[in-house]
């Protein structure tokens, strides 16, 4: 039978596979780096390269990052791909199938797990030889059961869970990481696989077999969590994990929700219930991200839109926005933001000595009323 | 200051604009000090390490053409400066460089003999520069103008008047009968009303009341800061004042922008300004959409393309941040009477031809200091013909001929869109027995999209002769294109059609009013089914913001107001301004394309 994992790399853990991923990802964010080191595509078919992160362009340098990975794509005949939103969050709805492999240099394919998909985050160097070669060599790695139980508060999120079952489960590191949680609809699904990897497990998967042998978590007993700022980029991993109440009351600047914990239409709808009848509060700038074209198109036509315009929030393109350098939603000095985005350290959304901490859509709308957490 | 001075020279050439002197992105950095070492950073990066005070600029004509950015006198003036001698100035810069201290003398002669770093010597009770061994004579300087500099500028001169208390000025409007006087262009009808004169002429000075004034938040830390300088403690009439959040909102520079964002708030609170919006759209836009600037009226903003509401009839002009803060607290504004220039537009506009073809033929005629301090006057069936949104498009880009204003005859269309009986407007017209300078013929039936070309909005070609060039990025968008109109005539060039490979599609709703309309009615969703991306209403990549920048060598073509060097990318990327047809059209081909062709 064999984990998630061993079935999908087709070894049991601590033997050496090599396969044959059915997707290779190379976008504006971080992966667009090994473009430079690639020499030669062996599968041009199965490279997606995928416009979604600076968008549109913040910094010239941006589109010099567009200019290269359009003449990269034109070159080696690959798939280029802008204007579809959040690219993982566009692969999954329409591209990637159960049972595939994709391999990209993110940090949340984990999310096509949800998809019965393995999806595998590599370095760039890794990336760049994966896309040379077409194959990719790993150890299989050991898998961590995760088991789900009751039903969330009114007011919690699967995110909270998600953040809860992170801290809860001890080290994850490189480990395989397979939840067990029927009564998780599709889009929370997302949500478990997507945040698995954040604190350094190799990929995630769900079971619909229940676990014998698995961190088990009553969703009901589930707070609102948050996590917090972190150093650095590198650090990341290591950023803290804890419960919303301690630190309510901190004041802040700003708010946004997006990617495919916040942007997507379930959380764009809960955002437009939330402000029913309620003030943004003076001070506070509030930023909605959709996550892919069609999850802004289903905004616009449900009346969700408007209605966030009508609030006062600034819609985004629809994109990748949880790293802004310059563009959107930009933090001046010290400026603190509520996010959905799970990149907290230091600088991800401005200036160098701004904050970032990472909630679910139902703790950033409630900061957008009171200007704090 | 001494009224005969030295100085060693900097010597600049013809159409030196605001972007030259300070780019744009360097104009919201919070700190004068900090902003003064990029002055002239791309034309002569040495500038502003070597300058020494007492330094003369010497240039061509049309110096300080472009924004209203009035840091552009700022940096100038703390770098040290304070005096140019050129041909001519763009009337926003000669406002502000008084009101920073900065002398301005203008000659034409002296540029032929001088070379930079020669002494020049200034005479200002004798009216001469002399460079060389050469004498020149210079126009008279007015006292009190020559009092503001002296004073050090506005500032310190406007503190004067508020510690003697301010007295307003008594004026009494004109009647309706008394407007209805023939025999005057459309800008001295609107200025002697406003100013309760009988009479005015070209070149007289008026003291008026305008009837709003706009902020927007590009000075809002520069204003707060005045106001504060000034000791402003309240203002003349709050109900007057509107603040809108558009070029820095959403935030996107970070180190800048939430400056802007809280002094802008700062304001609002402390002088009890309740008519704010955040976010909510391009400034200029809103003016006319919120019905603050009103046909018959008198608005002014710190900003250069203020002169939109003329397509409404209302005289508009932009201002520096010192002047109004002044205006705030005294609720008055001088302006020069500008002489003006008649435009016939006759015949009707072809499908595909827009409004913004007329404009651009017409900056290309006349060049980008053909209306140097004038008003642009726009009569004749082609200009009834357009739509109010149509109208705004050209009285908007009037400014980029150096124009004070650019103003449209009020008619049905214009009652309607105000809700306003026309019989209170209708005098808002031109006159036969009116002087106008120069009066302009234009047959629009023949005319053909025309765009403005790499590197100045003047260098305007018809689109035969720039078909095919390739195109990187198509933004459609600002306060001279953004409209729903607009976006109408793109959507249904677009629908089921989709944008070239690799080329990006940017689409900014002016404001959002126009946001939610363009999704009720499916425009939002044909962009985005066609492959393009969608920005939160605000001012955009025509101020050069983070929304679709590009880098070297790309090309854009943009539905915007300015292709100075620099604003869309970097000095190396190539700018073309179109109408929405042509940009729609282009996106989809992927270079440039006569949307006549395809509809």
């Amino acid at each position: 039978m064999g984990t998630f994992v061993e079935k999908m790399l087709g070894g049991a853990a601590g033997t050496v596979v090599t396969v044959i991923p059915d997707y290779i990802v190379i976008n504006d964010g971080v992966s667009h780096a090994a473009v430079e080191d690639i020499s030669t595509v062996a599968a041009p078919g199965k490279v997606l390269v995928i416009y979604d992160h600076d968008v549109p362009t913040g910094r010239p340098e941006a589109a010099a990052i567009l200019k290269k990975n359009l003449e990269f794509a034109k070159k080696y005949g690959c798939r280029y791909i802008q204007a579809k939103g959040v690219g993982y969050q566009y692969m999954l709805n329409e591209i990637v199938q159960p049972g595939q492999i994709v391999v990209g240099g993110g940090s949340h394919g984990s999310v096509f797990g949800a998809k019965g998909a393995l999806g595998i985050d590599v370095s760039i160097p890794e990336l760049a030889r994966v896309t040379e070669t077409g194959r990719y060599s790993i150890v299989v790695p050991e898998t961590v059961y995760v088991k789900l139980t009751g039903r969330l508060k009114d007011g919690v999120s699967m995110m909270d869970a998600a953040f809860a079952m992170l801290k809860g489960a001890g080290d994850l590191k490189r480990k395989a990481v397979e939840i067990y949680a029927p009564q998780a609809n599709q889009h929370e699904k997302e949500i478990l696989c997507g945040m698995a990897c954040i604190t350094g497990a190799y990929t995630a998967g769900m079971t619909q077999e229940e676990p014998l042998n698995a961190y088990e978590l009553d969703l009901g007993t589930v707070e609102p969590m948050v996590m917090l700022p972190c150093a650095d980029r590198k650090s990341q991993a290591q950023a803290q994990i804890t419960e919303k109440a301690s630190l309510a009351g901190k004041e802040l600047q700003a708010g946004q929700i997006g990617g495919f914990n916040g942007g997507t239409i379930e959380e764009l709808r809960k955002a437009a219930e939330l402000i029913e009848g309620k003030t943004l509060a003076r001070g506070f700038r509030l930023t909605v991200c959709p996550a892919t074209s069609e999850d802004y198109i289903k905004a616009c036509e449900e009346g969700i839109l408007a209605k966030l315009i009508d609030f006062g929030a600034q819609i985004s393109a629809a994109g990748e926005h949880s790293v802004v350098v310059q563009g959107p939603g930009a933090l001046g000095p010290k400026e603190r933001m509520i996010s959905t985005g799970l990149h907290t350290y230091f600088g991800a959304m401005g200036c160098e000595d701004s904050e970032v901490y990472s909630a679910s859509v139902e703790s950033v709308m409630a900061s957008a009323v009171t200007k704090q957490i | 200051m001494e009224k005969k001075f030295s100085g060693k020279i900097w010597k600049f050439g013809n159409d030196i604009d605001t972007d030259t002197i300070i780019p744009g992105k360097r104009g919201t950095i919070p700190d004068v000090e900090e902003m003064k070492k990029y002055a002239f950073e791309l034309l002569k990066p040495e500038f502003a390490s070597t300058v020494q005070p007492g330094d003369i600029l010497v240039a061509g004509t049309n110096f300080g053409c472009g924004s209203s950015r009035e840091q552009a006198a700022t940096v100038i003036a703390r770098n040290g400066v304070k005096c140019i001698i050129a041909k001519s100035y763009a009337r926003i810069f000669f406002r502000n460089a008084f009101n920073s201290g900065i002398l301005l003398l203008t000659c034409d002669g002296i540029q032929d003999i001088c070379e930079g770093g020669d002494i020049v010597t200034v005479d200002v009770d004798a009216g001469t520069v002399t460079v060389n061994g050469q004498t020149f004579r210079v126009g008279a300087i007015p006292e009190n103008l020559f009092n503001i500099v002296s004073n050090g500028g506005l500032i310190e001169d406007t503190k004067k008047r508020i510690a003697a208390g301010i007295k307003p000025s008594e004026i009494t409007p004109l009647t309706l009968e008394q407007c209805r006087k023939k025999g005057y262009t459309m800008a001295e009808k609107l200025l002697k009303k406003n100013a309760g004169k009988e009479h005015v002429e070209p070149g007289d000075i008026v003291i008026t009341k305008p009837d709003m004034l706009m902020i927007h938040d590009i000075y809002t830390t520069y204003l707060l800061n005045t106001l504060n300088a000034m000791g402003a403690e309240k203002i003349d009439d709050p109900d007057k004042v509107t603040i809108i959040f558009d070029h820095c909102m959403p935030t996107a520079v970070a180190k800048n922008d939430y400056d802007h964002y809280n002094a802008g708030l700062a304001i609002a609170e402390k002088y009890g300004i309740k008519k704010l919006h955040i976010g909510e759209g391009i400034c200029h836009t809103i003016m006319h959409e919120a019905k603050y600037a009103k046909p018959g009226g008198i608005a002014t903003a710190t900003d250069s393309h203020t002169t939109t509401y003329g397509g409404a009839g209302n005289f508009c002009s932009g201002i520096g941040t010192a002047e109004m803060a002044a205006a705030m607290i005294t609720g008055e504004l001088w302006f020069k009477v500008p002489s003006a220039i008649k435009i016939v537009l006759n015949g009707h506009l072809k499908d595909g031809v827009m409004s913004k073809d007329v404009i651009l033929r017409i900056l290309g005629d006349i060049k980008a200091d053909g209306g140097q301090y004038k008003s642009l006057e726009f009569t004749g069936p082609a200009a009834h013909e357009m739509s109010m949104e149509q109208r705004f498009t050209v009285a908007n880009m009037a400014l980029e001929a150096g124009a004070k204003c650019g103003l449209f005859e009020a008619d049905e269309k214009t009652a309607e869109y105000y809700g306003m009986p026309l019989e209170e407007i209708d005098w808002v017209c031109v006159d036969e027995e009116a002087k106008y300078e120069r009066t302009l013929v234009y047959d629009v039936s023949e005319l053909e999209p025309q765009l403005s070309c790499p590197q100045g909005v003047d260098n305007v070609h018809p689109v035969s002769e720039v078909e095919g060039t390739p195109i990187d990025e198509v933004y459609l968008g600002s306060c001279t294109n953004g409209s729903i109109e607009d976006l109408e005539v793109a959507a249904k060039i677009m629908k089921g059609k989709k944008v070239a490979e690799g080329l990006r599609f940017v689409v900014v709703p002016a404001t959002n009013t126009v946001f939610k309309q363009a999704i009720e009615r499916g425009y939002i969703k044909t962009f985005i089914e066609a492959g393009g991306v969608i920005s939160h209403p605000c001012c955009g990549l025509c101020c050069g913001m983070p929304y679709g920048l590009m880098t070297d060598d790309e090309r854009i073509l943009l539905t915007a107001n300015r292709n100075f060097i620099g604003r869309q990318g970097t000095k190396k990327t190539l700018s073309y301004l179109s109408s929405p047809a042509v940009a729609a059209a282009t996106a989809i081909a992927g270079v440039v394309t006569d949307p006549t062709k395809i509809m």
